[in-house]
């Protein structure tokens, strides 16, 4: 019987395995025994670095080589000149400001949003089920279709809704994109990025004991001092998390500014001028300088940001 | 310090057609501890929580003192709530846990201060009031939750099973600090489980309810010794009162075939009816020449006493259950047949909550 015989020597195999790590387990002091179980380990380790770390890596070489697209036969190592042609150039600092600007507008005013729509979904009332699939749905769009129609069905001066809604109420009827460039692409990201926030939010809601909500209203609380003094606290964490996450997508944003603005009036942040630089410009080099920076900046935020999730997990484990 | 009233106070849960409490009245005198208790779903915590103002009153109203609070806000109706899981406010320290309804009535900085050291010397607490309820055992977090109650000095104080999460040992030794703290105090107090010993050693008064209903309430000694219903009677007492339904033949209740007199004031209440529900306590039935027969299923031993627990043999019909107290010292074991006789009965209308009929 092969079957029978397989799965017995399969089982005596497993045997052999755990016989063997128990045996490295008493003796972990045999360096020996140690290596050979680590080494088990490397095929994995070796596996994520060529996953993760070799585009990077690559980058960083490419950051150090001048090369441009249109001369492909002029090709050599020129060390940090491509840092500092981007440190000299004078777009560094302005798209720094205009990265940051629209960062910081896009993450409070959907952080803020968030909140009242998770306020609002966390209550009881029919329809909620449906209420909450719709207001998520913005975050399912493609951001390149989402800015698309922004772009034409919503900003546009001649059929866009909001100036019809504007001429309406009798208000002023600016070309949007234009007069307020900076302000519209925040608009799209806020509509985008509401419903990621408000899910954090939310599920930080809701995992608030009911109980003391009611403790606090029998000890003489007011909705709002409740909220203020016990819900507030509560969603600490949640806010970091939601702020940190958020803040390192919407920091590598790229479809809004490319179909809205193109980068004028100030929205040139660095993911749009890498891009530029690499595929306007055909200058990989310095587009890779360029995109060395964001990663410093980005692994700054993302170790923070673990680090939040970790002091969250371990919390959890301890209530 | 006030009295509470409840005045046919009903509560119906959306999508139900039963009340989870009907028509309830019941006054608690100021300065009593009286103890909601019944089995689950019986309604007790549901009317605590209408009295706290966390569940809305459909019919009737609540007063505290001389106030209707029937649709005034929990935070405006000074009562203090313990909750069974304690509800302790988790980023706050002890002290600021118990401070924090003394905060919300803008009291003074010093006044809060005395209060809350008060209330946690009181309560052995004072070691911990720098601590988060994380860091602190499920019986410490419970004296938390009632020092939070303490320094209020409310009217009324409501407490939800606040037993029920520690151990047995803690349980009962916490179950007399409470009572003696609200004899101190004096502060009119509400308490809700569904431990009939909790009740009996605790309250002043119990009420016990069954199905939304108020069933009876009393002091434990009166509801020990003259229950209102067959229900009351099986549900007060540890063991049980033994409950079997019988025959009625030539004026005496007919328990596997041993024949119980009926007084003649009960026969004039009983209606013509066919049958009966007799209840006999473990103390009233005794091992006996003459008596009802018993086949013994188990010996409890506690000591001082002792319970046997058996069954009528189904010779004599449908077997029933007995439980009988007999001295510590019993030969009796597993498996020997005796007759019991019982010294004292009860009659109920045979159904499981019928009326006593004597």
């Amino acid at each position: 019987m092969p079957a029978f015989s397989a799965r017995l020597w399969f089982s005596r195999d497993l045997r052999e395995v755990r016989l063997f790590l128990q045996k490295a387990k008493s003796t972990t002091k045999k360096t020996a025994d140690k290596a050979k179980l680590k080494g088990l380990l490397y095929p994995a380790v070796i596996f994520v670095i060529i996953l993760t770390q070799l585009p990077f890596l690559l980058t960083i070489v490419f950051s150090s080589i001048n090369w441009n697209l249109l001369k492909p036969a002029d090709r050599q190592f020129v060390g940090l000149e491509n840092y500092a042609t981007v440190f000299s150039s004078g777009d560094l600092i302005p798209a720094l400001i205009a990265t940051i600007t629209m960062t910081t507008m896009a993450v409070v005013s959907s952080l803020l949003l968030g909140l009242l729509f998770a306020l609002l979904l966390d209550r009881k009332f029919k329809g909620r089920a449906l209420a909450r699939t719709l207001i998520i749905t913005p975050f399912l769009v493609m951001p390149a279709a989402a800015a698309l129609s922004w772009k034409f069905s919503m900003f546009d001066t001649n059929i866009g809704a909001v100036n019809y809604f504007a001429g309406l109420l009798g208000l002023p009827e600016p070309a949007w994109i234009t007069d307020y460039p900076m302000v519209s692409i925040v608009i799209v990201l806020a509509w985008q990025f509401t419903p990621f926030m408000m899910l954090i939010l939310l599920a930080g809601l809701q995992s608030q004991d009911q109980e003391v909500l009611e403790a606090a209203a029998v000890d003489g609380s007011s909705t709002w001092k409740t909220f203020q003094l016990i819900t507030m606290p509560h969603l600490r964490v949640y806010f970091e998390i939601a702020i940190l996450l958020g803040t390192i997508i919407l920091l590598q944003v790229f479809d809004p500014i490319a179909i809205l603005t193109k980068g004028t009036g100030g929205t040139k942040t660095l993911s749009y001028l890498l891009y530029e630089r690499a595929f306007i410009g055909l200058n990989v080099g310095e587009a890779a300088a360029y995109g060395v920076i964001v990663v410093v900046i980005t692994i700054v935020l993302a170790t923070l940001a673990l680090r939040t999730l970790f002091s969250v997990f371990t919390r959890g484990v301890r209530a | 310090m006030a009295a509470v009233e409840f005045v046919n106070a009903t509560r119906t849960y959306e999508g139900t057609k039963q009340p989870a409490v009907d028509d309830l009245n019941l006054h608690i005198n100021d300065g009593e501890f009286l103890v909601l208790v019944g089995p689950s779903g019986c309604g007790k915590s549901t009317s605590l929580r209408m009295l706290a103002g966390l569940e809305p009153v459909d019919g009737g109203s609540i007063r505290i003192g001389e106030r209707d609070v029937t649709s005034i806000a929990p935070k405006d109706r000074d009562v203090a709530m313990v909750f069974q899981n304690y509800a302790l406010y988790p980023h706050m320290t002890v002290a600021e846990n118990m401070a924090f309804a003394l905060k919300i009535q803008k009291v003074s900085k010093s006044e809060i201060n005395k209060r809350v050291q008060d209330a946690a010397k009181l309560l052995d607490l004072e070691p911990y009031l720098d601590r988060r309820p994380k860091a602190l055992s499920g019986g410490q977090r419970q004296r938390v939750a009632m020092g939070r109650a303490i320094v209020r000095e409310p009217q009324v104080f409501l407490m939800d099973e606040p037993l029920s999460n520690l151990d047995a040992k803690l349980r009962v030794q916490t179950r007399t600090q409470i009572a003696e703290l609200q004899r101190r105090l004096g502060v009119t107090t509400v308490y809700v489980t569904h431990d009939q010993v909790e009740a009996m050693t605790m309250g002043d008064r119990v009420a016990l309810l069954l199905d939304g209903v108020l069933q009876q309430v009393d002091t434990p000694r009166a509801l020990y010794e003259s229950p209102s219903n067959a229900f009351v009677a099986g549900f007060i007492g540890s063991p049980a009162m033994s409950l079997v339904s019988s025959s009625i033949a030539d004026g005496n209740a007919v328990v596997a075939g041993f024949p119980i007199p009926i007084e003649r004031s009960a026969i004039n209440n009983l209606n013509n009816a066919k049958s009966v529900m007799v209840g006999m306590r473990p103390e009233d039935l005794t091992v006996n020449a003459e008596g009802i027969p018993m086949e013994i299923d188990l010996v409890e031993e506690l000591g001082a006493d002792a319970y046997l627990y058996g069954k009528t043999p189904s010779e004599v019909g449908a077997p029933v259950s007995l439980i009988v107290r007999v001295p510590g010292d019993t030969k009796l074991t597993r498996g020997s047949r005796v007759k019991v006789k019982p010294t004292r009965t009860y009659l109920f209308e045979d159904s499981p909550t019928g009326k006593r009929l004597t």
